[in-house]
């Protein structure tokens, strides 16, 4: 058998790789020691590792109350949980999203608009962006809504919230902005942000495992709650709570997971995150320079605020790229559409892309390697395709 | 999409004789040479020259007519010279019903 080689990892926008070992450990003590949830058991030696976790997560993203952040799944879990709640009581409005939009936005609102219970808008791009003012031109009297992406997990750019959010709020209309690809990666003040709710991951930037997420959300009586049960609180009333965050959890908690997602987002915080950011930057700019001086190759972002590179190679397929990648360097990528086949549409015609994405941990040998990779693998694409 | 892990390496020869029944293309100069073959509407595979695992896509809808011929490809290889006449035969039987299958003809 060919011996495989050690594995430089570039899939951190799917799920981050390696965990900081504070995080190993975190999961480690959370699973040593029985749970400790106020209101779910009498036993008192353990972390309140639920409150820990609220209070990193509303410190790292400067999110005050920190009630106001709410545990969930993951991202779509949190995005389908704020939909369904919002248009609870909204029914039969305007809703906006754009092309940039991950399917845990695209799927919920195509779903709902083939019920008859929205109407849907999708906005363009340009240049990594929903303009505000195409946001605006495209508000009517019955828009109550607008979800997108804070940052495109196709082409690592960062939208204009301030200005879209600006707009929607003079006219009154709700606004999510799904934080999946930015938590952890770039600073977010949500003091500052113009988001009514804001989602995350913990699998991604926040170096969590996967199995969390959570929103934050400015006013909880903007949204219904859509899942009761058990909360360990006011257990005799036989309606769910309506304060936060029990407003929106119910049941057992995903223990270990939070504890993983309150180390990691402590981690990103003792490293500081404009850090996290600013190597990001450089390492970035490094890997599309390098692929960009080969011809053969069509680099699709070429100034990214976040950790990615999407590109293909003129003549393979990114899944035979991803293969070659994978088998012969040990480069572990994505490819394909990544989840958001309306950015392809416009970028690749459909046919979806290569996209390589780093983290803190991620070397800068490991990128000297992935362009030496890429370009290896283009300068032979250019000479050779055909049969043997 | 499925993996197969097979008892020897596949070697470029084997790659050449998937030629006699689909399209095969190479980039010999990657690792100990990449090699993918394709026969549309039935699966292509893909994978590495002294490798023993190979990477197999199926066309879904016909996938139960057709993953039996992907097996007697493996099985009937041989480095020497073969005579490929009952596997033409095989793979014009399952090619009508896969036709029929997927087009009505």
């Amino acid at each position: 058998m060919v011996e495989r080689p050690p594995i430089i990892y570039l899939n951190n926008a799917a799920t981050t790789w390696p965990k900081p070992p504070e995080v190993l450990e975190a999961v480690r003590q959370s699973l040593a020691l029985p749970v400790f949830g106020s209101g779910r058991t009498t036993g008192s030696q353990g972390e309140d590792s639920i409150t820990l976790a609220r209070e990193a997560l509303s410190a790292l993203l400067v999110a005050d109350p920190p009630e106001h952040v709410v545990f969930t799944q993951n991202a779509t879990d949190s995005l389908n949980l704020l939909l369904q709640g919002f248009l609870a009581k909204e029914a039969g409005c305007h809703v906006l999203t754009t092309e940039l939009d991950h399917n845990s936005v695209l799927r919920p609102l195509h779903e709902l608009e083939r019920q008859g219970r929205i109407r849907l808008t999708v906005l363009p791009f340009e240049k990594g962006s929903v303009r505000p003012d195409s946001v605006e031109a495209a508000i009517t009297p019955d828009t109550r809504l607008m979800v997108t992406a804070h940052g495109s997990n196709v082409l690592g750019s960062v939208q204009e919230i301030a200005g879209i959010g600006e707009s929607l709020h003079d006219h009154g209309i709700f606004f999510i902005v799904d934080g999946a690809q930015t938590a952890g990666h770039i600073p977010v003040d949500l003091r500052e942000l113009p988001a009514d709710a804001y989602v995350f991951t913990g699998h991604k930037g926040l170096f969590g495992i996967p199995g969390t997420g959570g929103f934050y959300l400015r006013d909880p009586e903007s949204v219904a709650p859509v899942r009761y049960g058990g909360t360990g609180t006011d257990s005799f009333s036989l309606f769910h709570p309506r304060e936060m965050p029990e407003r929106f959890e119910s049941g057992t908690h995903n223990y270990p997971g939070l504890a993983a997602l309150a180390a990691g987002a402590n981690y990103i915080a003792s490293v500081g995150v404009k850090a996290v950011s600013e190597k990001a930057e450089r390492q970035t700019a490094f890997l599309i320079g390098a692929l960009k001086s080969e011809p053969n190759i069509t680099v699709y972002n070429e100034s990214p605020s976040l950790p990615i590179v999407s590109f293909n190679i003129h003549g393979m397929e990114n899944d035979d790229v991803g293969f070659i990648l994978a088998r012969v360097y040990g480069i572990v990528a994505r490819t394909g559409l990544h989840c958001a086949p309306l950015v392809h549409r416009a970028i690749d015609g459909g046919q979806g892309c290569v996209r390589l994405s780093l983290s803190w941990f991620t070397t800068d040998e490991e990128c000297r390697t992935a362009a030496g990779a890429v370009k290896e693998i283009a300068k032979n694409a250019n000479s050779s395709f055909g049969s043997p | 999409m499925k993996e197969f892990l097979l008892d020897v390496p596949v070697s470029e020869g084997f790659f050449s004789y998937l030629g006699n029944f689909g399209q095969v293309e190479a980039l010999p100069n990657l690792g100990d040479g990449f090699y993918k073959f394709e026969k549309p509407d039935w699966f292509s595979i893909k994978g590495f020259a002294g490798d023993t695992t190979v990477e197999v896509r199926f066309r879904k809808e016909v996938m139960d007519l057709t993953v039996d011929f992907l097996y007697l490809l493996f099985s009937s290889y041989r480095e020497e010279a073969m005579d490929l006449s009952v596997l033409k035969q095989r793979e014009q039987a399952v090619g009508k019903r896969v036709r029929e299958h997927l087009y009505g003809s």
